[in-house]
């Protein structure tokens, strides 16, 4: 058999294979759609508020009218207690409550100072986040507001008023992400990811089906069979990742900064070094349900620990070590660093190389395990 | 009766023999839930490094630098120049980037008004949106702080100034989940998503071992008793798993818990049973172990998703939401945040179990399903 030959015999067996055909190419797309469903609508907004007006005065109704314009809240109503509030947050009707204590005009105008209290569900961390800004924008707003009238009445020029409370503007931008939506959040670490995953749990259940079995495998070297499934994997990877970080990066609005031709330059040696880790990976299995499970119960560790979600900076050493030797750790990192943060690419180079090294060592696995399997195969046929 | 206790016991020991189901119900889920704990054990973001450009290198430069370091979250580092922060910032050194201009205390005190420029990395929007308020907020009290002195020179009174500089202040509280801990708000559902995919793994190869490799019935009872059989022995096991997560994350590390767990371990209950319906319909339809798995696989992983702890259910699109209500989880994750978080009785949790309804749909379509299996093995038993 020709090298040749044999990659096409590879995909053969890979479109033949229901569960394989299913993973890879249902999998992939399935996970495209699905995956970033939640998060269509990007940025929470309008969250429904509570208010408990004890004041019920002009300057008052003011802040909720404020609090209201303010893109993040909703003020749905207004309760006369603080535990009706609070069973109107239980019951999920309101994420958030704002309490305008008794005397709240009064006081500011005698010019005491006042306490506004807001509430956020933090339960859930993005709700929170809006509420509690939305809330402190629209009270600060109405703080100056009031010195503003406070300074005017003790006969201040109006400019020099504004810009008195205006000392020092504190401009806040975010970057890379300018529109903080959560799809271009999640998705690049997250794709990377399920190309990863599926990678490995195709080459899994290939290799798992077949050691126990006759077939074309036995007759080839083992250097042979890696090398042509490696091909196999790639050829259709190339179609999977140039889908995933072309197409849907585009679809889901994630900003892309990096070269096509440096992009490319980074999938190399991940899908290479993802598809010999998954032929290594596959010798230790002869049942073809067990890398599907193996894999699942470990992407959600995975995810995690590859520092897209929550910051590298709090993960505990050992377990970042130990994640190293994941293909997809070290490539999301890169990845984001590279395409949607704009680095240099001498910056990410040691990353590059780490993965060269991942690949070059699950090939020698991948030959090596390849070559335990068939001996043992045809010892046992012998 | 005698039947069903001794399926039972050779279910019990088809178990004992399966090293890899065993691992499922044993040591597995120990590993992967102390695994995830220890990954998020830091609990509050803190000590993120953040570059200062400090331009002005003045008294005010120096103090708002001073207040940066005193916060918690934010590690300043003190960076020359601006380029070198923005590489910094690319390579994911830094997590955001602080400029006081040149002149700032001049312009300050010559009554410009100077811009002080932060720019956050939202890429990891977690980090970001939280360094950005921080910083602000620091920033912001340090500004008041040389204000209040200015008024002071001026010969307001001190007892004024305060009252002056911020007539309303605002106390912001975090309701139900006090710090703002990562720990209470992303480990119990991240684990509860866990949970979910090992019962659907344990029931689905308990299911599988059911099958001839040619996707047949093996010969012997009826299917419906081995299914009560499975359902028997796996409860309790994947009931123990449940509670050793709600044991360890409220009583070991005794997260805040305003509610009894005891309706916990019975919304467990429920979500249980209703995995189990969801992985008999993907059995009787498949009836082959990987596909089985595969399918699994594709339903439940991303159910964490779907919760609605990281994103808010309500803005999530309607087909998301319809999506949402197939996963057991995010019903069972609704009945946890109100026991955990506003201590809700077992009339409200009573309430929520109801939304399962959906479910009872697919036990008249398990037996349409599971008779058209049996007829098939039997036809094939004669046949041979």
């Amino acid at each position: 058999m020709t090298f040749w030959q044999l990659i096409l015999t590879e995909l053969k067996a890979i479109v033949a294979d229901k569960a394989i055909a299913v993973t890879l190419f249902g999998g992939v797309l399935f996970y495209s759609v699905l995956y970033p469903l939640p998060y269509l609508h990007q940025v929470p907004t309008e969250q429904q508020l509570v208010v408990v007006d004890l004041d019920h005065s002009s300057l008052s109704r003011r802040l909720i009218r404020h609090a209201d314009a303010s893109a993040k809240i909703d003020v749905i109503g207004q309760v006369t207690s603080i535990t009706q509030a609070q069973s109107w947050i239980e019951s999920g009707r309101a994420h958030g409550l704002l309490v305008i204590p008794e005397g709240f005009r009064r006081d500011l105008l005698l010019g005491k100072g006042v306490t506004l209290s807001y509430g956020g569900d933090a339960s859930y961390f993005l709700i929170y986040s809006a509420v509690a800004e939305g809330l402190v924008s629209a009270g600060m707003d109405a703080g100056k507001q009031v010195q503003l009238i406070g300074m005017l009445a003790k006969g201040e020029a109006p400019k020099k008023a504004a810009l008195s409370l205006n000392a020092v503007k504190i401009n806040s931008i975010p970057a890379f992400n300018p529109s903080l939506g959560y799809t271009p959040y999640v998705v690049p670490g997250l794709f990377l990811l399920i190309l990863h995953q599926t990678l490995l749990i195709g080459t899994g259940i290939l290799g798992a089906g077949q050691w126990r079995r006759k077939g074309y495998w036995q007759n080839i070297s083992p250097l042979k069979i890696v090398c042509g499934r490696i091909s196999a994997f790639m050829l259709i990877y190339l179609f999977f990742s140039s889908f995933y970080v072309g197409f849907c990066f585009y679809w889901y609005q994630v900003s892309v900064q990096a070269s096509l031709g440096l992009v490319a330059l980074w999938m190399l040696p991940f899908l290479l070094a993802t598809s010999a880790a998954g032929i290594a990976m596959s010798t230790l299995f002869i049942r073809r349900d067990l890398p599907t499970q193996v894999l699942l119960l470990v992407s959600m560790p995975i995810m995690f620990v590859s520092g897209f979600v929550w910051p590298l900076a709090l993960i505990p050493e050992p377990l970042i070590w130990v994640s190293q030797l994941i293909p997809a750790v070290p490539a999301i990192m890169g990845m984001i660093e590279l395409n949607q943060m704009g680095a240099a690419w001498s910056s990410v180079l040691p990353k590059w190389l780490q993965l060269w090294g991942l690949f070059g060592v699950f090939s020698l696995l991948a030959v090596y395990g390849v070559s335990k399997r068939l001996q043992q195969s045809s010892a046992s046929q012998s | 009766m005698t039947r069903l206790t001794s399926i039972i016991r050779r279910e019990l020991d088809a178990l004992w023999r399966s090293p890899w189901q065993l691992a499922l119900v044993s040591y597995i889920p120990l590993l992967c839930i102390l695994c995830l704990w220890w990954l998020f054990s830091a609990g509050l973001p803190r000590q993120l490094p953040v570059a200062v450009v400090d331009q002005d290198n003045s008294q005010l430069s120096r103090m708002l630098t001073r207040n940066l370091v005193a916060n918690p979250v934010i590690t300043p580092q003190s960076f020359t120049n601006l380029p070198s922060a923005v590489t910094a910032m690319k390579q994911a050194d830094v997590y955001a980037i602080i400029v006081l201009p040149y002149d700032l205390k001049r312009d300050l005190v010559t009554g410009r008004s100077p811009t002080i420029d932060i720019r956050y990395n939202s890429q990891f929007l977690l980090v970001g949106k939280l360094l950005s308020s921080q910083i602000q907020l620091t920033l912001g009290a340090g500004l008041l702080e040389v204000a209040g002195v200015k008024q002071l020179l001026q010969g307001v009174p001190k007892s004024q100034v305060a009252v002056n500089l911020s007539p309303v202040t605002s106390q912001t509280t975090a309701l139900f989940n006090r710090n703002n801990n990562y720990v209470g708000f992303l480990v119990p559902p991240v684990l509860v998503a866990l949970w979910q995919l090992l019962a659907m793994l344990t029931f689905a190869n308990g299911l599988s071992r059911e099958l001839t490799p040619e996707g047949l019935l093996i010969p012997g009872e009826g299917v419906w008793l081995r299914v009560i059989a499975k359902v028997a022995v796996y409860t309790p096991l994947l009931l123990l798993q449940g509670g050793f997560i709600l044991t360890f994350l409220y009583q070991y590390l005794a997260l805040p818990a305003a509610g009894s767990l005891a309706l916990l371990v019975l919304a467990q209950v429920v979500m249980l049973l209703a995995v189990w319906l969801l992985v008999l319909l993907v059995f009787f339809i498949m009836r082959d172990s990987a596909r089985m798995v595969s399918f699994g696989t594709a339903l439940f992983a991303p159910a964490f998703a779907f919760m609605g702890i990281t994103f808010p259910v309500h803005e999530m699109p309607m087909l998301a939401q319809w999506w949402r209500l197939i996963m057991p989880s995010s019903h069972y994750i609704d009945s946890h945040v109100s026991v955990i978080s506003y201590g809700s009785g077992w009339e409200t949790v009573a309430g929520q179990l109801t939304s399962y309804w959906g479910f009872l749909l697919i036990i008249p379509l398990l037996i349409l399903l599971a008779r058209r299996f049996e007829l098939a093995s039997t036809s094939n038993e004669e046949r041979s």
